[in-house]
């Protein structure tokens, strides 16, 4: 007969904290030692009394889906966080990345949008919109926007050099979100768009567009990022523009400027092929 | 599409959990882990309404250290030493607890949550109350011990979440679970009925 077993073991033994030799001898010993026997099944008493009076609280319900969608909505903060912050330092570096079959892909679809934005302009306009003063900042002065008509000037649409697709300088509409530009005709107001900004947002508006007459299938925790999203990308776009029209000289100040354009359109195309192609990505 | 506009969309919340946990992914961790997490942070607490911040904070401690948590095997003991740390850190903020947990009971049951018969949910309440009245009566760190015991934890997974030595847990444990006996008898619980 071995020795009798103390109370940590005993409770380790019901636990299945032992090894398995361990488990062995202290079955056997149990089996042949009153007292240990005795001592276990108090254990045993015991421990039926903590869980029963646990049971009541652990049986009691667990939220489950709340705390789901809680941390959800902790989590995705958290990104958009992470986001905003790694994009504020990473937005320019990216331009870097910009590699050169990309650029032509965008240029190419820069000028097709901008001829069509041309034409169709010229065809719907039965007045010319009136001229906006110019301010001396708005002076074509790189290398592309001197190609560009003098927006000082009334300009009438002329062929565009496919090299350069940044064009466009007639009339003077405001820019807006793309959500306002898609649902409004444009109307003379006094922030004229920098050359090359109206292929922009006009694909923007027509992506914008194109998202927004299948909305009612987007999930509303996609909706939610996705206008989130957008909102980040407006706000840089903004701040380019604005150092663009500050630094007419600067040809980097423009190129940031298209190229927090074309995040946005590239967030757009992602959604709109997202939505077309079956629904959101995972 | 450029670096920020993937970054962007590749935020999207669709599937928050695809980070790796080791060898789970946050949503696993979630599933797995949360009724433990909320439980622990209830009974610390004793505020369900307190306790789903618990929970939240917690899951937002793993998101926000997906590499530097342990693996699969001791994640659980990982959260909930982080759930008792921070249901603690929210009780030294709070008081009138009860009142709250009360009050949340009461609009949870009016939108369905615990719907349920008054007198069955009475009954509940008061061997919750008896319960935990009896495990205030006990000392840490015993009382933290059987907490995570009964939510199913080795004591390898205890001692990680309460900072202790494995080989102590059982003793621990031992003295946890007379105490309570003695404790939860005086203060009436239904020690009678678990006889035999």
């Amino acid at each position: 007969m071995t020795r009798c077993l103390d109370e940590v073991k005993l409770q380790c033994y019901f636990d299945g904290e032992l090894s398995i030799e361990m488990m062995e001898s202290v079955t056997s010993h149990l089996a042949s030692c009153a007292t240990c026997a005795a001592a276990a099944r108090e254990l045993e008493e015991e421990s039926a009394l903590l869980t029963a009076a646990f049971a009541a609280e652990f049986e009691e319900s667990v939220p489950t889906e709340r705390l789901r969608q809680r941390i959800d909505e902790a989590v995705l903060g958290e990104r958009l966080a992470t986001a905003r912050s790694s994009a504020k330092t990473g937005f320019f570096a990216g331009l870097l990345n910009f590699g050169t079959q990309r650029t032509l892909g965008y240029a190419s679809l820069v000028v097709v949008l901008g001829f069509a934005a041309i034409i169709g302009v010229v065809k719907m306009r039965s007045t010319p919109a009136p001229i906006a003063s110019t301010t001396p900042e708005q002076q074509p002065a790189n290398r592309e926007i001197a190609k560009a008509p003098s927006i000082n000037e009334p300009v009438t649409p002329a062929p565009v050099n496919v090299s350069t697709p940044v064009r466009t300088t007639e009339s003077t509409p405001t820019y807006r979100p793309a959500k306002f530009i898609a649902n409004s005709a444009p109307k003379p107001a006094p922030v004229k768009l920098l050359p090359g900004e109206r292929s922009y947002l006009q694909t923007i508006a027509r992506l914008d567009s194109a998202i927004k007459s299948n909305k009612k299938g987007m999930r509303p925790a996609l909706q939610v990022e996705y206008e989130r999203n957008l909102a980040v990308v407006d706000r840089y776009i903004a701040a380019t523009r604005s150092a663009a029209k500050s630094n007419p000289n600067d040809p980097d100040a423009a190129d940031f400027m298209f190229t927090a354009y074309q995040s946005k359109v590239d967030l757009l195309n992602t959604i709109a092929d997202a939505r077309l192609g079956g629904g959101p990505r995972h | 599409m450029n670096g920020q506009a993937r970054a962007l969309i590749e935020s999207m919340p669709n599937d928050i959990g695809t980070e790796a946990v080791g060898p789970l992914s946050f949503d696993e961790a979630f599933t797995l882990h949360h009724r433990a997490v909320f439980r622990t942070a209830r009974a610390v607490v004793r505020d369900s309404a307190l306790a789903e911040d618990v929970t939240q904070e917690v899951f937002l401690r793993l998101y926000r250290n997906l590499n530097s948590t342990p693996g699969e095997e001791l994640l659980r003991a990982w959260l909930l030493r982080v759930t008792l740390n921070v249901a603690r850190n929210t009780l030294r903020g709070q008081s009138r607890s009860m009142v709250r947990d009360n009050e949340y009971h009461k609009s949870t049951a009016e939108t369905g949550f615990f719907a349920e018969a008054p007198e069955e949910d009475y009954e509940r309440r008061v061997a919750i109350e008896e319960a935990r009245r009896a495990l205030d009566k006990i000392k840490e760190p015993m009382r933290s011990c059987l907490l995570l015991k009964q939510q199913g934890l080795s004591y390898r997974e205890i001692a990680t979440s309460l900072s202790l030595k494995e080989t102590n847990i059982g003793s621990l444990v031992a003295r946890g679970r007379k105490e309570f006996a003695r404790v939860y008898g005086k203060i009436g619980g239904k020690r009678d009925t678990v006889s035999g």
